[in-house]
């Protein structure tokens, strides 16, 4: 459970993120959505404590995220913007690298490792050193290497960015059995149907701040809209700052 | 967290270990270019300056006619005369003798007459190869002139010491060894280049590499403390650097059968205590130079840019180095305090064949360390700021 209260946070002159409250419960699947530079990736490295929010605060399973920065990063997984995989090491010393920091060791870990491998599809470039790898593979890696501590957690800054048909749809599968498994899980998104198509709840977020939430059909009737993308065009132009 | 540090550090020793070029400079470049670099200088300069001594010296003469006894006398010591080229001043410029000399028509008449009789030198003094024997030629018509002078002064009754009121003689107490650090004056700069080099390519990947490849931002969210990540990276950059050292070390007691340093009357003294020490003296600059270069590298944003500024930081241990060969300086206590000249110091009293004074290893090496743990520190207080991630 994620829990964000009023956090905001400023670049310079540039005020990315402002009073931005939600809270993505365990079980659930959150999409925070937006165009590029409306504040998902700040928001979200907010919640994986690689930011400070100059207010407001951030809980995750009631860690708060400046006072308890370690206990929330063990229950946190983050599958960042870039998958940064570390381009001579293999698929599997990768995974490996982020299980023992996360304090995983000995035959759980080799276990963990195995089991990983084999759920994210990853056996046939295993033990291939990542420098090569397609976008595909690199995510795969990159989202094993965010589970391997088992968080009950779950982060994804667009995920399927890149991807093609085949490797969305498995990550779509994966993330639904996460769900179902009891995981919290919120990962952001620019595309309207892949929130859509995945979201049990939304967060739309537009030059900084929260302008909807709720279920899709709670967002259509908000806005009156029959069609999901009209509710987002909406909400994104009623909301202080939009260019008239 | 003892274990994580473990697992960074380990990590950056494989990581690294399969980097091509990595590997190269600090396992050959690193620790051979010095005594390569060495063994040929010192070959040149030996050479240079013993090769021709005990070779007869030529001597281009034009006019050796009107002076057959000043001839005579070079001939008969080890000098081959050879014809004058035609304009010696153009032959002596453009390097095809590295000294003429001239011997005008007036010379006869003014010698007969007891007046001062003119020869001329024709050289370059700009040419430095050439000034050894520009010096075998002055050096013999001075004492051709003393001779004559000598002779001179017995014809008029006159003692010839009473134009040598000093009796000049040279004492020399520079040992074998101190004579070497004019030679050996660049060796704790190559310790200190194999260390840095040893440590720069690991400095860079593990900072400001990682934040290029975008690996640094999920590094920061694992449970691991922040001054926990830095200091395994540090650890694994000192070891490198530590390894690189140990190399040049080994790769320089190795060599010094190579350089001819008995034929300059120097004695190098760099036997395996010697070795030994050298490394426990220079070691704690490993780690100061890789929390150093960590430091440095945490303020740029690019493998290239992070390439760019720690370059720079090739030149400072040399700024003490070529202090001490323009200036040279007894020991003193506070150059211990200064990382980089301390170790300096040391590795030439070191080769010197000096004791090294135990008071000041101290002080040096818990100098050294002590800034390198404080500048360990600044590196993890740097990596606990947001602006870490560029």
């Amino acid at each position: 459970m994620i829990q964000v209260t009023g956090i905001s946070k400023r670049f310079g002159a540039v005020q990315a993120v402002e009073a931005v409250s939600f809270s993505a419960p365990d079980g659930r699947i959150t999409g925070l959505l937006g165009a590029n530079g409306a504040g998902k990736s700040t928001t979200l490295r907010i919640i994986s404590t690689v930011l400070k929010p100059d207010s407001g605060t951030v809980t995750v399973d009631g860690a708060d995220t400046l006072a308890a920065g370690d206990a929330v990063r063990l229950r946190l997984g983050v599958l960042p913007h870039a998958s940064g995989l570390y381009p001579r090491l293999t698929a599997r010393e990768n995974i490996r690298y982020f299980g023992e920091l996360n304090g995983l060791a000995g035959a759980a870990l080799q276990q963990r490792l195995d089991q990983l491998i084999a759920l994210l599809e990853i056996s046939e470039f295993a033990e291939r050193p990542a420098k090569g790898f397609s976008q595909g593979q690199r995510i795969k890696v990159a989202l094993a290497r965010a589970l391997v501590h088992a968080p009950r957690n779950i982060v994804l800054d667009e995920p399927t960015n890149g991807l093609d048909v085949m490797a969305t749809r498995v990550l779509r599968t994966l993330i639904r059995g996460l769900r179902d498994q009891g995981h919290c899980i919120l990962f952001s998104s620019h595309v309207m149907q892949e929130v859509a198509a995945l979201c049990d709840d939304i967060v739309i977020i537009a030059h900084g701040r929260i302008v909807a939430r709720g279920t899709p059909d709670e967002i259509r009737r908000q806005s009156g809209e029959t069609d999901l993308e009209e509710a987002f065009v909406k909400a994104v132009d009623a909301a202080p700052g939009a260019a008239p | 967290m003892r274990h994580a540090f473990g697992t960074v550090f380990r990590k950056e020793l494989i990581d690294n270990l399969r980097d091509r070029r990595t590997l190269l400079t600090v396992l050959v470049f690193g620790p051979l270019f010095g005594p390569v670099f060495y063994a040929v200088m010192m070959n040149t300069i030996v050479n240079k300056q013993i090769g021709n001594l005990d070779q007869p010296l030529k001597l281009p003469v034009r006019g050796a006619s009107y002076a057959p006894n000043l001839v005579s006398y070079l001939q008969q010591n080890n000098t081959v005369i050879e014809a004058a080229p035609a304009d010696p001043r153009q032959a002596v410029k453009a390097g095809k003798a590295d000294v003429v000399l001239v011997i005008p028509r007036e010379y006869a008449e003014a010698f007969r007459a007891g007046k001062p009789a003119p020869v001329e030198l024709v050289m370059d003094a700009s040419q430095e190869a050439a000034g050894k024997n520009i010096n075998r030629t002055r050096t013999l018509l001075q004492n051709y002139g003393r001779e004559i002078a000598a002779l001179r002064l017995l014809a008029r009754g006159v003692d010839p010491r009473a134009i040598a009121p000093l009796a000049i003689e040279d004492v020399d107490v520079s040992t074998p060894q101190s004579r070497a650090v004019l030679v050996l004056g660049m060796v704790p700069y190559f310790f200190l280049f194999a260390a840095i080099i040893g440590a720069f390519y690991l400095a860079i990947d593990t900072t400001a590499g990682e934040r290029e490849r975008g690996s640094l931002e999920p590094l920061l969210t694992t449970a691991v403390p922040r001054g926990t990540l830095v200091a395994g990276k540090l650890a694994a950059v000192s070891f490198y650097s530590a390894v690189s050292l140990a190399l040049d070390i080994l790769a320089l007691y190795w060599c010094q059968g190579l350089f001819p340093a008995a034929k300059l009357g120097i004695a190098v003294n760099f036997d395996l205590p010697a070795a030994l020490a050298a490394f426990l003296v220079m070691v704690p600059f490993c780690l100061f130079i890789a929390a150093l270069l960590a430091v440095v590298a945490s303020f740029t944003r690019s493998y290239k840019e992070a390439q760019t500024w720690l370059s720079f930081i090739f030149i400072l241990p040399l700024i003490p180095v070529l202090a001490l060969l323009l200036f040279p300086a007894q020991p003193a206590l506070w150059m211990m305090l200064v990382p980089a000249m301390s170790q300096d110091v040391l590795m030439t009293a070191l080769i010197k064949g000096q004791e090294l004074s135990g008071g000041f290893v101290a002080v040096s090496v818990v100098v050294t360390l002590a800034a390198g743990l404080l500048l360990a520190r600044l590196a993890a207080w740097l990596y606990r700021r947001e602006k870490i991630l560029g």
